[in-house]
């Protein structure tokens, strides 16, 4: 048997969402000549084309346009400056010293990168569903398959809905449900917060009167063949159902709305590290994972609830990987960057000794007021960064830039 | 301080704090100057985007996406999603074309959202 023939390429993008298709462009503006976007699905633009409400691009086009309308224009973008794309072509695996497998139109085939940006964005969450006793009717969807169905195909899901989770997703398709005639009938949420933006707790539930019930969550779910109903209760401070609280509501049709995963199967596949906190890989401030010239960027490093966020990380991702292709991975001491009290994550978690300008991203682990964020130096006790912040919620991802050199280990807390 | 509103205009979501001195708003907290003019409307008269998909003519799921050029008051968008439903936008579509104009004379107007060539 002879050899299969390797196809040698320069930057190769996974993923050909807000994420991945910045990546290309932020690759192709640092010079790289030749850069590959590999996009399973037959449309570019991953998540966005289902999105069709307004909200995406403010930051990158400077005005608010829908979630189609960014994905073809980032799209066209990509492809005046010069990235190839190719969509129907699902990567398969991917190794270590950056060999891709790739199923393709053309038939199954093997790439050799230069450097690989990971945007493979994420899945929704279906655990919490598991958990949930009573029958297994037809009729409960995830939010972003409910989004599909009804934006992209054109179905009907059913006439009464309970959403389980207060995600943006879920939020969105409550008012999108509601224009297609359906009755929504609550939203309800574990946390004692809204998991989604305020301004769609505002805009897609307050306006069309949706009763969002916090502290409350499904335990059972009816029905033989459709779902008949689904019991609610409230839960207390530990999340357990309080006996006394059940009430049965009437519905046909469950979505849940309970949290998004990075897909990192691949970047498993690379040894990527990855972290426990994000579900994302371990990156420093060149979004380079552990594994050298593979970067990493937007949903699946971690969740963001802005595209635009995501883009900009790509651009960065994509500028750095472009930069391996000529003078490799930078050598010298790190540090690393860790969350303190109150912050449930931040990236990257590490960065060359010295950095100055360095941008962090973090989530705080519960709503706060008033509250100072700061970053202080893990052996010097050191202050890095410090300001006030009117108002910090988990569902909003926040960014800071510390301007001074950062020498030494660094932890990033959020507290009074 | 009159209301604490969000605002929805893009997903920084600030929050503002109202207050109305004489016939003029004062606001506080946010980010933009989008939010200033947010405020006012959201008080008087809160107006909001749609957006929908329709199944181009002659086809059951080749969905093209829709959504208003600007906002218009909360009462208008049942009336308008019913104005919209009727529509059996003809391929190919382009982003960006009018489907249809100043719709129940509201001054903005329908425009799709994606291309979807013949
Ligand atoms: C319902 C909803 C509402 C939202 N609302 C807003 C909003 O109003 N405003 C806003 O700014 N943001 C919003 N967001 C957030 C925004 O859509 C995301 O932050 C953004 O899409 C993330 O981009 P990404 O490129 O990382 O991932 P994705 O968009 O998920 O793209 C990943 C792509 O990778 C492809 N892929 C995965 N694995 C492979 C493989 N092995 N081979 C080839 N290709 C692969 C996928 O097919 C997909 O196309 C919303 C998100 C959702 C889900
Ligand atoms: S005030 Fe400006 S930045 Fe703040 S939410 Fe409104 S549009 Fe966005």
């Amino acid at each position: 048997m002879k050899a299969p023939v390797v196809e040698e390429r320069g930057v190769v993008v996974i993923g050909g969402g807000p994420a991945g298709l910045a990546a290309a462009l932020g690759a192709r503006r640092a010079g790289a000549e030749d850069v590959l976007v590999l996009e399973r699905e037959h449309r570019l633009g991953g998540i966005l084309p289902q999105c069709i409400h307004d909200g995406f691009g403010l930051f990158l086009y400077k005005e608010t346009i829908s979630g189609p309308e960014y994905a073809e224009r980032l799209a066209e973008d990509a492809v005046r400056e010069g990235v190839l794309a190719e969509t129907g072509a699902m990567v398969l695996d991917l190794t270590p010293d950056r060999l891709l497998r790739v199923n393709s139109a053309g038939g199954y085939r093997l790439i050799k990168a230069g450097a690989v940006v990971l945007a493979m964005g994420c899945r929704e969450r279906t655990r919490e569903m598991i958990e949930i006793p009573g029958t297994r009717p037809a009729g409960i969807f995830t939010a972003g398959s409910a989004q599909n169905l009804v934006n992209l195909q054109n179905l009907r899901i059913g006439n009464e809905v309970v959403i389980l989770g207060s995600g943006d997703i879920g939020l969105i398709m409550a008012r999108r449900l509601t224009f297609e005639g359906m009755k929504v009938r609550g939203v309800f949420e574990l946390m004692p917060w809204p998991n989604g933006l305020e301004r769609n707790v505002r805009q897609c539930l307050r306006d069309f009167g949706i009763p969002l019930e916090l502290s409350s969550t499904v335990v059972e779910v009816r029905g033989r063949d459709r779902v008949a109903g689904v019991v609610t209760a409230r839960v207390d401070e530990f999340f357990r159902p309080v006996a006394g609280t059940e009430r049965e509501v009437a519905c046909d049709t469950l979505l849940l709305s309970v949290g998004l995963i990075p897909e990192n199967e691949l970047s498993k596949r690379a040894g990527v590290e990855l972290s426990p906190l994000t579900g994302g890989a371990v990156v420093d401030e060149t979004l380079m994972t552990s594994v050298p010239g593979i970067f990493s960027c937007g949903n699946v490093l971690h969740i963001h609830d802005v595209a635009d966020w995501a883009s900009f990380e790509g651009f960065e991702a994509g500028r750095h990987a472009a930069g391996f292709l000529v003078c490799g991975a930078a050598a010298g001491p790190r540090v690393r960057i860790t969350p303190g009290e109150n912050v449930r994550y931040v990236l990257p978690q590490a960065a060359a000794s010295g950095a100055a300008g360095l941008e962090l991203s973090f989530r705080v682990t519960a709503p706060a007021r008033g509250m100072w964020v700061t970053a202080r130096g893990a052996a010097t006790g050191a202050s890095y960064y410090r300001k006030k912040f009117a108002r910090l919620v988990p569902s909003e991802m926040q960014k800071i830039k510390i301007r001074k050199a950062v020498g030494e280990d660094i932890e990033v807390a959020c507290h009074g | 301080m009159d209301d604490r509103l969000t605002c929805i205009l893009c997903p920084i979501g600030c929050e503002l704090e109202v207050s109305r001195v004489g016939d003029k708003f004062e606001v506080k907290g946010n980010e933009c100057d989008k939010g200033l003019a947010f405020a006012a409307d959201e008080v008087l008269h809160p107006k909001r985007n749609l957006a929908t998909s329709v199944p181009a003519s002659g086809t059951t799921a080749r969905m093209i996406s829709v959504r208003l050029t600007g906002g218009v008051p909360r009462e208008m968008i049942f009336p308008i999603l019913a104005e919209i439903a009727k529509l059996r936008p003809a391929l190919s579509v382009r982003r960006g074309q009018v489907l249809i104009a100043n719709v129940l004379g509201t001054g903005v107007d329908v425009i799709a959202t994606r291309t979807l060539l013949f």
